[in-house]
């Protein structure tokens, strides 16, 4: 098995250094942290370099409405690995149309949505530049969290199944998947990551944000990592 | 041959070719066992082809390419999109400058302040801005207003419309513009009439209204803007099972997103605040907790500057933090000048 990583931002990036070479393909990554944190920004900023860079399909499954088409522009334009000092028109449109942005609004829509996805991938229909190459799921709590609890043991099912689906498809097909999960309170007022204990286990590496408040400095710290010691963090800048 | 394509293993190909299948629709209508006797294969083994047929018919698209992923759109697409959305004016030159425009349609925005400070006023003046002609830069379509507390005034909705149409005929005088044909002749009456007004006394009525919208926008395509004030009067009192408004919470907060990327229409969420003791003080936070203040997705807070009232970007994922200051005057929502300050009681 040959592990690679998308270098997310740099060579000299913060983030890139802290994940010691970025998102690595093949596993689920979960970004965790409060509102307004960062988290679909980076996102976008992933899906933009992916874009560009790797010359990679990028696949966005958006929960929120989130999706900005213009911050993905204002993205692509700050990479300093394009050729042309100004993008042109034609590389902008050739770059934006790698990325699908797809809107869902309840569990079994995003299901099929990765099934389908799935399906394609299967079907060996891509050739070299159009490969998908990362699955973002924007925000997979908010789906899950209307079924879960309750009566029944259903909600917690659909969630395992969902992530173990995500997981096989991102170590099947060779993908980097992203999913964004958001926070609830603790005991004592601490906040802890939504989706519970079940869920904890299911991703590969989990990376909690934070952002102080009334400035643009980030703060990411790893929760969970394959091969990486817990509790490194670094402060970036959106 | 299309079944070249299907992810099956060469000797499944092998054999629906042989038994005479090339093309998705010859296998589209057979039942599985039909097929198991004819390919001589088990049931489960045919029910899987079948599956994985009716896949592949999803995703060819009417040109002959094969899509990715069903109903998907491109960012290229969505950027031109966007550029043809309009936004709903605030009437604040200011608000409507950190908003980027105005409310965005097709995103659901959350407004939250403390008591007093303008999320009625503003909601209305939205309700009646909705309405302003094309011509005169508006959407001119209608406003969905869901009233939870009984904060809608119908007097004061009448002033703020008087005064919009008031506005509208005295920029239209000032940019000398020619229009024999579509000249102001509304009344503030007709403003009224396009505000579909609904109030709800409990949650399980709120719930039920918003599963009514998809129904009732789909019958009157003309609406823009759905207000909602406000959206956590009958969730913060009285809840026993907190897990319980948790989920219906979410739910809820997906069939407002659900609506307003179907319908491209605008929603508005006005909301109140509490207060969070964290590090040992006392914060200003929106009610109904952490997992609320993920539901939405621009947020926008208004709060007190000294005597002035201030409206603050909080989450977006597309305009920069920024606040502005706006004021609410006789007329409505209004670009903040220094005469419009906060009544001091002696």
């Amino acid at each position: 098995m040959v592990w690679s990583c998308w270098k997310m931002f740099n060579r000299t990036n913060r983030i890139d250094m802290l994940l010691q070479g970025g998102l690595c393909v093949g596993h689920l990554t979960e970004l965790v942290g409060p509102s307004s944190s960062g988290k679909t920004q980076i996102c976008l900023k992933v899906a933009s370099r992916v874009a560009t860079r790797y010359m990679g399909g990028v696949v966005f499954i958006d929960t929120g409405n989130s999706f900005s088409p213009l911050r993905i522009a204002h993205f692509i334009n700050q990479i300093p690995d394009t050729i042309f000092k100004e993008v042109e028109q034609n590389i902008l449109e050739k770059v934006m149309s790698q990325i699908l942005c797809h809107s869902v609004f309840d569990i079994f829509a995003m299901l099929d949505v990765v099934h389908q996805l799935e399906y394609s991938l299967r079907s060996q229909v891509q050739t070299g530049a159009d490969q998908v190459r990362l699955l973002i799921v924007d925000s997979i709590s908010s789906l899950i969290t209307p079924i879960l609890g309750g009566s029944g043991p259903h909600g917690r099912a659909l969630m395992i199944s969902a992530g173990f689906l995500l997981k096989k498809l991102a170590h099947e097909h060779n993908l980097a998947v992203v999913v964004t999960n958001h926070m609830v309170g603790g005991e004592g007022g601490i906040l802890k990551p939504a989706l519970g204990e079940s869920w904890k286990s299911i991703p590969h590496v989990r990376l909690l944000l934070s952002r102080d408040p009334g400035s643009s400095i980030c703060h990411m710290s790893i929760l969970k990592h394959s091969y990486m010691a817990s509790g490194r963090a670094a402060r970036f800048m959106i | 041959m299309e079944l070249a394509r299907l992810p099956i293993s060469a000797s499944q190909r092998g054999k629906l070719i042989s038994a005479g299948y090339t093309s998705f629709s010859s296998l589209s209508s057979l039942s599985p066992s039909t097929l198991a006797q004819d390919l001589k294969i088990s049931d489960n083994e045919a029910l899987e082809i079948l599956r994985v047929v009716s896949q592949g018919s999803r995703l060819d698209k009417p040109d002959g390419s094969h899509a990715i992923v069903n109903g998907a759109q491109t960012a290229w697409d969505m950027l031109h999109e966007e550029e043809s959305l309009k936004c709903i004016t605030t009437s604040c030159v200011d608000l409507d400058d950190i908003l980027g425009g105005g409310i965005k349609c097709k995103e659901v925005t959350e407004i939250g302040g403390v008591p007093g400070i303008g999320k009625t006023q503003l909601g209305i003046q939205l309700a009646v801005n909705v309405q302003i002609p094309v011509n005169y830069g508006g959407l001119g379509g209608k406003a969905i207003y869901i009233d939870t507390e009984g904060s809608f005034m119908l007097e004061r909705a009448l002033q703020i419309a008087e005064a919009c149409i008031e506005d509208m005929s005295g920029n239209s005088d000032f940019l000398q513009k020619d229009f024999q044909s579509c000249q102001v002749k509304a009344q503030p009456k007709d403003f009224l009439q396009n505000i579909f007004y609904f109030r709800v006394c409990s949650y399980t009525e709120q719930i039920a209204m918003i599963n009514y919208l998809d129904k009732f926008i789909s019958e009157h395509k003309d609406v823009n803007v759905v207000i909602i004030d406000s959206v956590t009067f009958h969730f913060r009192q009285d809840f026993d099972d907190l897990a319980l408004r948790t989920r219906l919470l979410s739910g809820m907060a997906l069939k407002l997103m659900k609506l307003a990327k179907k319908f491209s229409l605008a929603v508005v969420l006005l909301n109140q605040v509490t207060t969070k003791h964290t590090e040992g003080s006392f914060q200003l936070t929106l009610a109904l907790g952490d997992s609320w203040s993920h539901s939405c997705t621009n947020r926008v807070i208004l709060y007190w500057n000294g005597d002035e009232r201030y409206a603050y970007i909080d989450k977006s994922p597309s305009l920069r933090s920024a606040s502005a200051p706006y004021s609410v005057t006789g007329k409505g929502i209004r670009t903040a000048t220094s005469k419009c300050k906060r009544i001091k009681i002696m």
